[in-house]
């Protein structure tokens, strides 16, 4: 793969505008809560611009890395600061940006204790940045707890519904996974004999033996999964969510989780090639397990949230299963995949964080009739769902096609049970349409506003970009394609 | 075989001006339009009318066109998944666009009438061409994942018009169900087209209709064109899945007439007729789809015979007719199958338009009551509806005559006599319930009546201009189709010489219309006649007659499956899992881990004796190890 420096910090930039809006938010005085959200606002949008920026001029036709900054920092220890963009990032970025804005957007209307929430929803993204551009263990591993330990008081803080369990009982989960991934990378480290925290150069095909690959895979696997929300380390998934104030739950649910699939990815299949293969027929049982499980529990619950939690559930698996097929096209559907379910999932957390804005109730059994007092609300919520459904020309239905074809190839028995989970997902989601937003008015609700324009706006990017993407995937599959297939074919 | 068409020949074009037309209109009424209602229907109407024009000038430029044409891009590429998106233009997918945008035309006309008012008018016609968009796409699509993704297109613009009526529970319980059981036969669908994909490597449907499946293994075969059935099973209300159709007349009217004739159920018989060569390689499915078409035809033939709700028996009588068309292509006769299709398009159309004035005008869909507000004063309706009703019946010289005629002699060409018996009884029973609807309505009961009170409630207002005109081009059409037979065949055929296979039996004709008329007789002496008390021979069997309505309890199945295996088995052990198994596994981990601190906190008691005892046992122990 061809390394193409960049003649501009491009990827420091953005790191630099969240710490820069994160400094600015930290100097802005307590009462003046209306520029503190301009701030987070255009900080936000100028990291968005960046990352649009880059998806288009990144050269699909050079491939490899490009962007890339290379500063040594520690030569004792082999640590640089080491930035570089591939097709497997850069679909990340763009994700991270649209999901960062439209969630500053969409908490516009927030009033308690606004300048701590927005200072630490940059520090979030300031993780979630750095972790998709990096290149070096080190920095992964710091950018990855980043990222974690804001979430804590963020939901802890501003949630709701038993925030204080939903925010321990996520951030024990995560730590746990974060414990597993630090061995992990520091025994590889050490048993490369190279003295170095270099991505590229520890994966270099020879550089571990099968077994310790094998080894250290599953540790990358269950450390980076948890946060991907991998059956059975899920639970922490919809309880977080549930707990989490609406534009947490976006980035969270749309970005954080990506950060899970996105490490097991760059990190356990890069370095341990060997070790996925290894592994590969049973991460797609988990995967299975999770498409199917998250369906069926997702029946049972009560309250909106955790049905989106649920639906997450089974969505990333869909991410699993492709990684779990080992080919390019697993690979391309998985991380197409990451990128419309963190798209799709944002629109459904800031429609139900709208609805429970309002009505002050998640609980499905209390809605109903929304179509018809807020019909704007319900009918992103109804988009949302459509897409999660896997209705084509939205999004989502691309990343599940093709990793259901890849893994009714490889896997004829589990792409078979992921494709029938597909009735039950409908049965599933649409039940939950139906007596959220249909059925007679409802008295109680009636006095309540529709979504404004300025709190519309956020949601219609979001549904732009799921029809977008839904009517032309190519734009998305075809940079995919540019890391996935060298990756591959330099496979041993 | 085909020819490659670039995008500058003008068929491509036109191909696809006609399919974006609705798409674009679909996109200005919800992105602003629809605040007003008339330039909605004014985009919508006249997208329709383009794509109206635009697939009767492919129609009549290819009517002598000698090879399919095909015009191919890219949609997807990812790897060895490679998803083409296209345009073939070949005798069936011309006709089917041309039936197809004929019937959204006449229905977006229709409804301009039958939904004056409505408070979502923009959104009706805003969904309309989303439908029309998906169901033409749909009938051009080149390649078979092109055509699942308008396919399910199609199954949501029919979720989303069956339960337009939000508010009201049983539309929005019909749309979800109308959504999930199709969703159901998909999973089948899509499965089979993977393994399509896996045998034969590609889904280019002149491909899978050709050379590439003649390398497939004949058991994959098999399964493949099994599974792909379940899709057509699923959109068209074939037998098990079958219960949808019925409830969707929740709907709006005109949504029922654009559902039941042209679009969503039609869509899987043009599946069927699509992949007709594919599926003939498989004589055993072949088989396990006349059986289906067979007992989906005669189960709903005995649902519409107890009905009391108008659009419920024409949705049964869809069902059925649907089951005639399958058991007409899966008898060999391409032919019959796809005329039967098209005349049905039109007569069933006619009926729901028709049921749609008369509901319009007396506010009631139960056939005694229409017939109590003398529902027969509504003379162009009614006259249609005895016109398409006959046609329906399979009654001369009416479109429908002649397609089931062709169908009867596909079943007549078989080995085993007891598929021709059995479409006899479907006709036998067609006419029966079709006449009994309309003998129920035409001579109520004297003393029933409504006494005159004026012109009262509602009993002025017939079908408008909209509305009727829409009524006399099909009725038009349901008197002039059968003689389009032999055309027709010759255009299908794609070969001059070809003429309507006639029938092989002489007496054939006549047994189809001798019996038809015997269930019209039937239907007079029970219901017709001046002295007849209105009571069918099945519900003086009060068992079979509750069997019948309750659809022979396919529904009651299928909610207790739902309700036991799935809410309250696999679904309520998932959700019980999550709390007893993997988080109550966890909180006794750390609560383990806590005790377990507890020991080693309880050597960090901070009691300096303790320290110092620790301390000196330490050194004892060294000095030990090392003087050992």
């Amino acid at each position: 793969m061809p390394t193409v420096y960049a003649d501009i910090p491009i990827l420091s930039a953005i790191l630099l505008i969240c710490l820069g809006g994160l400094f600015l938010i930290l100097a802005t005085p307590r009462k003046e809560a209306a520029r503190i959200k301009k701030i987070s606002a255009v900080s936000s949008g100028l990291t968005l611009a960046a990352a649009v920026y880059l998806f288009f001029a990144y050269d699909r036709g050079v491939g490899g890395l490009q962007f890339a900054e290379k500063i040594s920092w520690i030569p004792s220890l082999g640590i640089s600061y080491f930035n570089a963009v591939d097709g497997f990032s850069l679909p990340m970025l763009l994700l991270t940006g649209i999901v960062f804005f439209t969630g500053i957007l969409t908490m516009w209307e927030l009033t308690e204790r606004v300048k701590e929430f927005f200072a630490l929803v940059f520090l979030l993204v300031l993780g979630v940045y750095g972790l998709f551009m990096s290149l070096d263990l080190f920095f992964i591993f710091v950018w990855y707890d980043v990222s974690l330990f804001p979430m804590y008081l963020l939901i802890a803080v501003w949630g709701s519904t038993r925030k204080e369990y939903g925010a321990m009982k996520l951030t024990l989960y995560l730590l746990a996974g974060s414990a597993l991934i630090l061995p992990a990378l520091l025994y590889l480290v050490v048993a490369s004999g190279l003295d170095t925290f270099d991505l590229l150069q520890l994966m270099d095909p020879g550089t571990f033996t099968p077994a310790q690959q094998r080894f250290a895979f599953v540790l990358f696997y269950i450390g980076f999964g948890i946060l991907a929300g991998v059956w059975p380390f899920h639970t922490w998934s919809p309880v977080g969510h549930v707990a989490a104030p609406t534009a947490v739950s976006m980035i969270h649910a749309g970005v954080l989780m990506k950060i899970g699939a996105f490490g097991v990815l760059r990190v356990g299949i890069f370095l341990c090639p060997e070790g996925w293969k290894y592994w590969a027929e049973l991460m797609g049982l988990l995967a299975t397990v999770g498409i199917v499980y998250g369906v069926l529990a997702g029946l049972r619950q009560t309250d909106l949230k955790y049905v989106i939690g649920y639906s997450s559930v089974s969505h990333m698996g869909i991410v699993g299963l492709g990684l779990a097929t080992v080919t390019v096209d697993g690979l391309n559907g998985a991380v197409y995949q990451m990128f419309a379910h963190g798209i799709m999932t944002a629109l459904f957390f800031s429609s139900v964080g709208y609805i429970y804005d309002k009505t002050h109730t998640k609980a499905i059994a209390e809605l109903g009739g929304l179509s018809k007092t807020m019909p704007k609300a319900s009918a992103y919520f109804i988009i949302a769902a459509l897409t999660g459904v896997g209705v084509p020309c939205l999004a989502s239905f691309w990343g599940e096609l093709v990793v259901f074809i890849s893994s009714f190839r490889v896997y004829p028995l589990y792409g078979t049970l992921a494709v029938g989970a597909l009735a039950v997902g409908a049965l599933f989601i649409l039940r939950v349409v139906q007596k959220t937003c249909y059925g007679p008015e409802n008295a109680k609700w009636a006095h309540l506003p529709d979504v404004s324009f300025g709190l519309a706006i956020p949601r219609m990017i979001l549904v732009s970009v799921i029809v977008l993407f839904g009517l032309f995937p190519s734009l998305l599959f075809d940079m995919i394609r540019t890391a996935s297939i060298p990756f591959m074919a330099g496979l041993p | 075989m085909t020819t490659t068409a670039t995008l500058s020949d003008p068929n491509v074009a036109t191909t696809l001006a006609a399919c974006a037309a609705p798409l674009l209109a679909f996109a200005a009424i919800f992105l602003g339009a629809r605040r007003f209602a008339r330039l909605s229907a004014g985009l919508s109407i006249g997208a329709v009318t383009v794509s109206l024009a635009g697939a009767v000038f492919l129609l009549a430029a290819n009517w002598h066109a000698e090879a399919p044409q095909v015009f191919s891009a890219s949609w997807l590429v990812s790897d060895a998944v490679r998803i083409p998106v296209g345009v073939l233009l070949d005798p069936i997918s011309l006709l089917m666009m041309t039936v197809v945008a004929v019937i959204c035309f006449l229905v977006q006309i229709y409804s301009l009438g039958y939904m004056a008012g409505d408070p979502g008018f923009s959104r009706y016609y805003g969904f309309m061409s989303l439908f029309a968009w998906a169901m033409l796409s749909l009938t051009l699509s080149s390649s078979l994942f092109q055509l699942y993704v308008f396919w399910e297109l199609v199954g949501l613009s029919s979720y989303l018009l069956i339960g337009f009526w939000y508010e009201k529970f049983s539309a929005s319980q019909a749309g979800k169900k109308a959504f999930v059981m199709t969703r159901a036969g998909d999973v089948a669908f899509m499965l089979g087209l993977f393994v399509l994909l896996v045998g034969a490597g590609t889904l280019d449907v002149t491909a899978v209709n050709g050379p590439a499946a003649a390398r497939m293994n004949p058991s994959l075969i098999t399964l493949s064109a099994l599974l792909i059935f379940g899709g057509i099973v699923g959109k068209s209300a074939q037998f098990p899945l079958l219960t949808w159709l019925p409830d969707a007349m929740e709907g709006p009217t005109p949504v029922s007439a654009l559902l039941h004739s042209a679009t969503m159920v039609a869509a899987g018989v043009f599946l069927f007729a699509r992949l007709f060569p594919f599926f003939r390689q498989s004589p055993a499915a072949m088989g396990v789809f006349l059986v289906i078409g067979t007992v989906s035809m005669l189960l709903s033939s005995t649902m519409a015979m107890v009905s009391r709700d108008i659009k419920q028996v024409w949705a049964y009588s869809t069902i059925s007719q649907l089951g005639f068309m399958i058991m007409g292509l899966a008898a060999g006769s391409f032919f019959a199958g796809v005329f039967h299709l098209t005349t049905h398009a039109g007569f069933k159309a006619l009926l729901f338009l028709c049921s749609g004035v008369v509901i319009h005008a007396l506010d009631t869909n139960d056939m005694f009551e229409i017939a109590r507000k003398k529902g027969r004063r509504l003379k162009l309706a009614m006259i249609c509806m005895t016109l398409a009703a006959a046609a329906l019946a399979g009654i001369p010289p009416l479109s429908g005559f002649f397609s089931k005629e062709s169908i009867l002699a596909a079943l007549a060409a078989l080995d085993n006599p007891i598929w021709l018996a059995a479409a006899l009884l479907g006709v036998l029973l067609t006419a029966y319930y079709a006449f009994r609807l309309i003998f129920i309505i035409l001579f109520p009961r004297p003393e029933l009546v409504q006494p005159e009170s004026g012109r009262g409630h509602g009993s002025g207002h017939g079908a408008g201009t909209a509305m009727g005109s829409a009524l006399v081009v099909l009725a038009a059409a349901t008197l002039a189709l059968g003689f389009a037979a032999a055309p027709l065949a010759r255009f299908l055929s794609g070969d001059p010489a070809a003429a309507h296979p006639g029938p092989h039996l002489p007496w054939l004709p006549y047994a189809g219309i001798g019996l038809a008329a015997g269930g019209l007789l039937l239907a007079w002496f029970e219901f017709g006649r001046p002295a007849a008390d209105q009571k069918g021979f099945v519900e003086r069997v009060p068992a079979l007659a509750a069997l019948f309505a309750n659809r022979w309890y396919i529904d009651v199945f299928y909610a207790r499956l739902i309700s036991r295996l799935v809410d309250r088995g696999l679904a309520w052990l998932c959700a019980k899992t999550d709390q007893r198994v993997i988080d109550a596994g966890l909180d006794a981990a750390s609560k383990h881990i806590i005790r377990s601190s507890g020991v080693l906190s309880a050597l960090q008691s901070g009691m300096i004796q303790h320290r110092l005892l620790v301390l000196f046992a330490v050194v004892v122990m060294l000095g030990l190890y090392f003087i050992a």
